[in-house]
């Protein structure tokens, strides 16, 4: 609970073209497991996890077009859990004995 | 039942009025003397006055209720009960005075029978019962005012025939027809008698009860030989069952920390019957595991079973306490009892869970609770998502093609909260076995995954305990697979875990809760049809679905 939330935001105009380069920063990013941004102040890594929720929202009206993607995933960094299984395969552990 | 001064000296009033007018309407149907008549119906306005008396009391203490909590409300309630059963006890006897005012002398002469008499004996010893039944602790003697109302009928009864085969010999038909009445009414003052005890018991278990149900505990308690009056039970209210059964435990009343004698359950007789069944079958399958059934009655659709009180806490008091070792330990014998009744009940025959069917039949009631979960197909840019139907569909027919071990004996409702474990003796019981047949042992697993997943905690510290259990869980399935052979086990577990994950959303209120798991069901789904033929057997459902 020690660290505090941290948050980075970045708006600005841009070209189709450059749109698509960011989109590729970001896919990049999730296939290597690991998404940095950064501001002067701060650094954030994102690790995406093998699960995620993705929303995908488009919305349309007479002056303006949108489209909000979100991937969201629950992420832990307490470590104050115990960790051993509450189950351990006797055959498995056998093999480690022998 | 307490007995607040205010409510209790009217009622007490209330009661002595009653007994003096059933005196006199009994002497009056035995003597036919009109004074006794003229008597009885004068002590109404009596009756009356202590009736309207009590009500207005006890719409004081109600007012008054909330901020004094002086007198919990189920007693006020109680008392309003008693209030007015005595009110119409007395309605009842004055129109018998009425009806009997009119009736030939001759009909009185028919009335002056033993049967009859006994009916007054009743009704007389059920209003003496009245003051000690509410002082009482236990509910003893409120239990035996409601008996009398069954011994009245049964005398009644037998009197109404009497007069029937002599109907039909058409002799005196006035004077019979007349009695018949007279005793027809007197059968319908045991009412009374049962609402107050009905009452009386109510205030004692602090939940207003349906005497009906009382009634089969009573009837299952003699069965069992346990006479309520001989050995002094009370009976505590233990809480309700999602299908709608009361959950009484019986205990010696002696004992003020009372030692629990047995469970006491009531309520749809086809819910109950099942219950019983598996219960026995699981006797003469697997002994011991199941508790012992005491006694079973019913009557019209309504039924009650009671049966062994099991010591222990159920795996999911333990995972929502976090008793980390209590849960291993438990997990352990569990573990242990399920490879032994797997090994014994193991037979030559096949039945699969047929997951994907027993999703679409509960789809509906999933949609009752969650609408927002009936999903529509989505197509982005090119890329489809089917809608949920369409990918059951397909699951099913992906769920024909796999392969099944043996069938083995299943609990059927595997949740956490039907499996007790006792830290002393180390031993698991089951619960709740309504559903129990033979099946593919991956129900019971998927089941009892998902019964973690749904727990309504949202903790870090308990989400990942829940997490932990379900791999647990799953390893242990695992491991079993391995020793029988089973190589679609994680194929088929998919396909269970996703069953349950949408159907459990019927009991998850909290949407996004409901949500999370919708999104593993479909995302199972999803994975297993996407599997090239030659990935199948490297499948392994993914251990971050157990995580929020």
């Amino acid at each position: 609970m020690g660290k505090k939330n941290k948050r980075f935001e970045h708006e600005s105009l841009q070209d189709k073209d450059a749109i698509v380069c960011y989109l590729k920063a970001v896919i990049q990013g999730f296939k290597k497991g690991a998404i940095e941004v950064s501001d002067e102040e701060d650094t954030i890594t994102l690790k995406p996890e093998k699960l995620a929720n993705l929303k995908i929202k488009a919305d349309q009206s007479k002056n303006a077009q949108s489209l909000n993607i979100k991937i969201q995933w629950s992420s832990d960094q307490s470590d104050d859990f115990e960790e051993t299984p509450l189950f351990i395969d006797p055959k498995k552990a056998k093999k480690k004995k022998s | 039942m307490q007995q607040p001064a205010a409510l209790y000296e009217p009622l007490r009033f209330l009661t002595l009025e009653l007994q003096k007018q059933l005196y006199q309407v009994e002497s009056f149907l035995e003597s036919g003397d009109l004074a006794r008549a003229e008597q009885s119906l004068s002590r109404v306005d009596y009756i009356d006055n202590h009736h309207l008396n009590l009500l207005r009391r006890i719409s004081e203490h109600t007012r008054l209720a909330d901020q004094t909590a002086e007198v919990d409300p189920v007693t006020l309630q109680s008392y309003d009960h008693i209030n007015h059963s005595l009110k119409t006890l007395s309605r009842q006897l004055q129109e018998i005075v009425f009806q009997a005012r009119n009736a030939p002398k001759t009909a009185f002469r028919l009335l002056t029978k033993k049967r009859v008499r006994a009916t007054f004996k009743h009704l007389t010893n059920g209003l003496e019962l009245i003051e000690p039944a509410i002082e009482a602790e236990a509910s003893t003697l409120a239990i035996d005012i409601c008996r009398l109302q069954v011994r009245i009928d049964q005398v009644c009864q037998a009197q109404l025939k009497k007069y029937q085969n002599r109907l039909r010999k058409g002799q005196q038909t006035d004077a019979l027809l007349n009695a018949s009445f007279i005793v027809r009414d007197l059968n319908r003052l045991g009412e009374a008698l049962l609402r107050i005890g009905e009452g009386i018991i109510s205030a004692n278990l602090g939940q207003m009860i349906q005497i009906e149900r009382y009634h089969s505990l009573e009837a299952t308690l003699s069965a069992l030989s346990l006479d309520p009056l001989e050995e002094a039970l009370t009976i505590r209210a233990m809480g309700e069952t999602k299908s709608g059964c009361t959950i009484s435990g019986v205990m010696s009343a002696e004992e003020s920390e009372g030692e629990m004698l047995a469970v006491f359950k009531a309520g749809d007789k086809t819910k109950l019957k099942e219950e019983k069944t598996g219960i026995e079958s699981w006797h003469e399958i697997y002994p011991g595991i199941a508790p012992k059934v005491y006694s079973y009655h019913n009557s019209g659709n309504k039924a009650a079973l009671l049966f062994e009180y099991l010591t222990g806490d159920t795996l999911e008091k333990l995972l929502l306490e976090r008793e980390r070792k209590a849960l291993r330990e438990a997990l352990a014998a569990l573990f242990e009892t399920l490879e032994n009744i797997w090994q014994e009940t193991r037979i030559e025959t096949v039945h699969p869970a047929h997951f994907m069917r027993q999703l679409k039949k509960r789809l509906k009631d999933v949609y009752q609770v969650h609408p927002e979960l009936e999903s529509q197909s989505v197509n982005i840019n090119g890329l489809k998502n089917a809608d949920l139907k369409t990918l059951i569909e397909q699951a099913e027919a992906f769920e024909a093609t796999l392969s099944t071990p043996a069938a083995v004996y299943i609990h059927g409702d595997f949740n956490l909260d039907n499996i007790l474990y006792d830290p002393l003796s180390k031993e698991i019981n089951f619960i709740d076995l309504h559903r129990s047949d033979y099946q593919d042992y991956v129900q019971d697993l998927s089941v009892l995954m998902v019964s973690c997943y749904r727990l309504n905690r949202f903790g870090p510290q308990d989400r990942k305990l829940i997490a932990q259990t379900m791999h647990a869980i799953y390893d242990y399935g695992r491991n079993w697979a391995e020793t029988i052979g089973d190589t679609d086990y994680e194929l088929r577990l998919a396909l269970g875990l996703s069953r349950s994950f949408l159907t459990s959303t019927r009991f998850v209120l909290d949407s996004s809760h409901a949500k999370a798991m919708q999104f593993r069901a479909r995302f199972l789904l999803e994975s297993l049809l996407k599997l090239p033929p030659e990935q199948l057997h490297t499948y392994r459902v993914p251990r971050e679905i157990y995580h929020d």
